[in-house]
């Protein structure tokens, strides 16, 4: 065989088999990654909606997804909105829930972000952030609370703690909720939020 | 080329031709994740099952590839097994696979990877390659531990996740950014240099 025909067998040869390989790896492990993705999103809908049994997506668009959880009756006990925006370095993914009538943001989760170590990335800190965002009226939009301060009563209804060197980062992730609250509540005026069968009823 | 024994073959990775404090290869990893104990061992086993199984597999087929396109053909094979790591880290480990990112993928251009395959495999038996890649890997694998050990104890208080400093102890944030990858890995060379050059000095 000349030089170039056996090249050309060879490179053949070798992207055939390391092609099925590929293949038949990734259909293997396929299902396994889609089933992570989900555990990981219901373990976040049960951290803010306490008390979820099943969860339902309600609504979806590019980076915007409501997901409604009910109790064990089947009674809807709150929303869940999982949602991502630009933070001070790469994008923050995040999801916070709020009651049925959209009143008060039951409480606040960091699903993924890239802020700086030490700084920014406190935004994942229960204590340093993220129990500063519980139990908040959404009745207005909420602001940010510049110095921080130590403890949830120095905080109006309305208002969350900032991180200390890290002001940008906590901007970021309220606006990121505020701009989706706004948008929660327009949907649910539209009545868009299909499948809440117990209100029809 | 001398003849080495197995066991030589092996050491040879740990410290004489320690890939990453004697070969400065693989610096974009070894940077990039040792900001955590765990990420530094995960990336490390990644890198290894990699480094392995290539160097098995091209030893073995050196004899039907032609010179033209070997480092094509060696590219294909490491992004084969750099692919089925990913996915299965992706399936199996999602957090730390998470905290990667990036850098598992990005072992196909890891240059130990790849310099072990034009260094070594393709001109040494299916056997010695294996030994090569696996004293290579434990070599790795022990930079990485160092570096990260270094950096998450000194940027966070902790080891693999616990608490090993007192209350009284400040985190130093510089060393969990880049450049307290520099500055450690600088230092970290400079003591390998002067060991290096003491035993040396020794022998001579």
């Amino acid at each position: 065989m000349n030089l170039s025909a056996r090249m050309i067998v060879v490179l053949t040869t070798v992207g055939l088999i390391s092609g099925s390989l590929m293949a038949v790896v990734g259909m293997l492990t396929k299902d396994r990654i889609a089933l992570n993705r989900q555990q990981e999103i219901e373990a976040a809908i049960l951290e803010v909606v306490p008390g979820t049994d099943t969860s339902e997506e309600l609504f979806a668009e590019k980076n915007f997804t409501i997901y409604g959880g009910k109790n064990r009756d089947g009674n809807l006990i709150g929303y869940a909105v999982y949602t991502s925006g630009t933070g001070f370095q790469d994008i923050i993914s995040l999801m916070f829930g709020t009651d049925p009538n959209i009143t008060k943001i039951n409480s606040l989760s960091i699903l993924e972000q890239k802020e700086t170590p030490g700084l920014g990335a406190k935004i994942t800190d229960k204590e340093l952030f993220l129990k500063f965002w519980d139990n908040k009226n959404t009745g207005s939009a909420l602001s940010l609370r510049k110095p921080a301060v130590r403890s949830q009563d120095e905080l109006a209804a309305n208002e969350v703690n900032t991180i200390t060197g890290a002001t940008i980062s906590s901007d970021k992730v309220l606006s990121i909720v505020n701009q989706s609250l706004e948008k929660l509540k327009q949907i649910k005026q539209a009545g868009k939020l299909i499948s809440e069968d117990n209100d029809a009823e | 080329m001398p003849s080495k024994s197995a066991g030589a073959e092996y050491i040879k990775g740990l410290w004489e031709e320690n890939p990453v404090f004697r070969q400065l290869l693989g610096m974009c990893p070894t940077l990039a994740v040792t900001n955590a104990v765990i990420n530094g061992i995960a990336m490390g086993l990644a890198t290894s099952f990699v480094l392995i199984l290539s160097s098995v597999v091209v030893s073995s087929i050196k004899k039907l590839i032609p010179s033209q396109v070997r480092i094509a053909s060696y590219i294909v094979i490491i992004a084969t097994f750099v692919t089925i790591a990913d996915r299965f880290m992706a399936a199996f480990f999602p957090p730390i696979s998470k905290s990667l990112g990036p850098y598992i993928p990005l072992i196909v251009v890891n240059c130990i990877i790849l310099g072990r395959q034009e260094a070594f495999s393709s001109k040494n038996s299916v056997g010695r390659s294996l030994v090569d890649a696996l004293g290579m890997s434990t070599g790795f694998i022990l930079a990485l531990l160092v570096l990260s050990s270094i950096r998450e104890i000194l940027g966070m208080g902790t080891f693999l996740g616990h608490q090993v400093m007192g209350a009284w102890f400040k985190p130093w944030i510089i060393m969990i950014l880049p450049a307290g990858a520099f500055i450690t890995l600088g230092i970290l060379l400079a003591v390998a240099l002067v060991i290096e050059s003491k035993t040396k000095k020794r022998k001579t």
